[in-house]
């Protein structure tokens, strides 16, 4: 799995591709966003209880980015669809600062048992799941 | 209504993570994915005041929808994995999963404390 991501190093882009680099993520957003508001308004959580919802949305936002990049790179995607679909849909579906509040919220709350797992579950899931997602989105087909 | 709100604020989040992010990236020569890093920590740091400040509002549906689109989780493991599963050492991947980590709990407590 190259390092290469979702932000590259451009040097020669105009103007006018960057602001349209720029309406094909707030698209995306807006679906990522969405689903993400959908799903939270779904299974609401208590502030200071195992925040499932975050963890859910994060680690299936990290799956489908991993197949999607390295879909993106077998069939050399068009860099509208990295940015609507990678930067925009699962960029925004998934959050880093809720991740962060809600670990110091159960922190504050004094369980720090929790936090623990929860930070646990979070990252070391995540990567899993985006490696799983990669080397799955990287199988010929 | 609460969902067109978020969903709404949440794609204006992702339109300035997409600036802010492609502008740190542009300067940086660290190996370190620093506009996804920039973009998380100050997201955390915001959502943090934003939390201090209260949660009955509107205004915090409106500011936490537009900092969860702004900040993202799945991209900054996907880095992880890319870092531990390429030619780089491993303790690349390891620092750049424990350093945000951290710090992002550090920036929203930091927020948090300065406006409660």
């Amino acid at each position: 799995m190259p390092t290469t991501t979702v932000t590259q190093p451009r040097s020669r882009t105009s103007t006018r591709t960057r602001v349209l680099g720029g309406l094909a993520v707030v698209a995306g957003g807006l679906l990522g966003s969405g689903v993400r508001a959908t799903i939270a308004t779904a299974l609401p959580m208590a502030p200071g209880e195992f925040p499932v919802t975050t963890l859910l949305i994060n680690l299936a936002g990290a799956l489908l980015l991993g197949v999607f990049l390295a879909r993106h790179r077998r069939l050399n995607g068009s860099r509208w669809s990295l940015r609507f679909w990678a930067m925009g849909a699962l960029g925004s579906f998934t959050t880093f600062s809720a991740f962060s509040v809600e670990v110091f919220q159960l922190l504050d709350a004094g369980s720090p048992v929790v936090a623990a797992w929860y930070v646990g579950f979070s990252t070391i899931g995540g990567v899993i799941a985006a490696l799983w997602g990669d080397s799955w989105g990287s199988r010929a087909r | 209504m609460t969902v067109l709100l978020l969903a709404v604020s949440g794609c204006l989040g992702a339109g300035a993570r997409y600036v802010v992010s492609s502008l740190v990236q542009r300067r940086s020569r660290s190996w370190v994915p620093m506009g996804t890093t920039v973009v998380n920590l100050l997201g955390a740091f915001l959502l943090g005041c934003v939390l201090g400040v209260g949660t009955s509002s509107p205004f915090w549906t409106g500011a936490a929808g537009m900092l969860g689109g702004f900040t993202t989780f799945s991209t900054w493991m996907v880095e992880v994995g890319g870092l531990g599963a390429g030619t780089q050492p491993p303790w690349k991947a390891i620092l750049h999963l424990v350093v945000p980590m951290v710090l992002g709990v550090i920036a929203a407590a930091l927020g948090y404390y300065l406006t409660s």
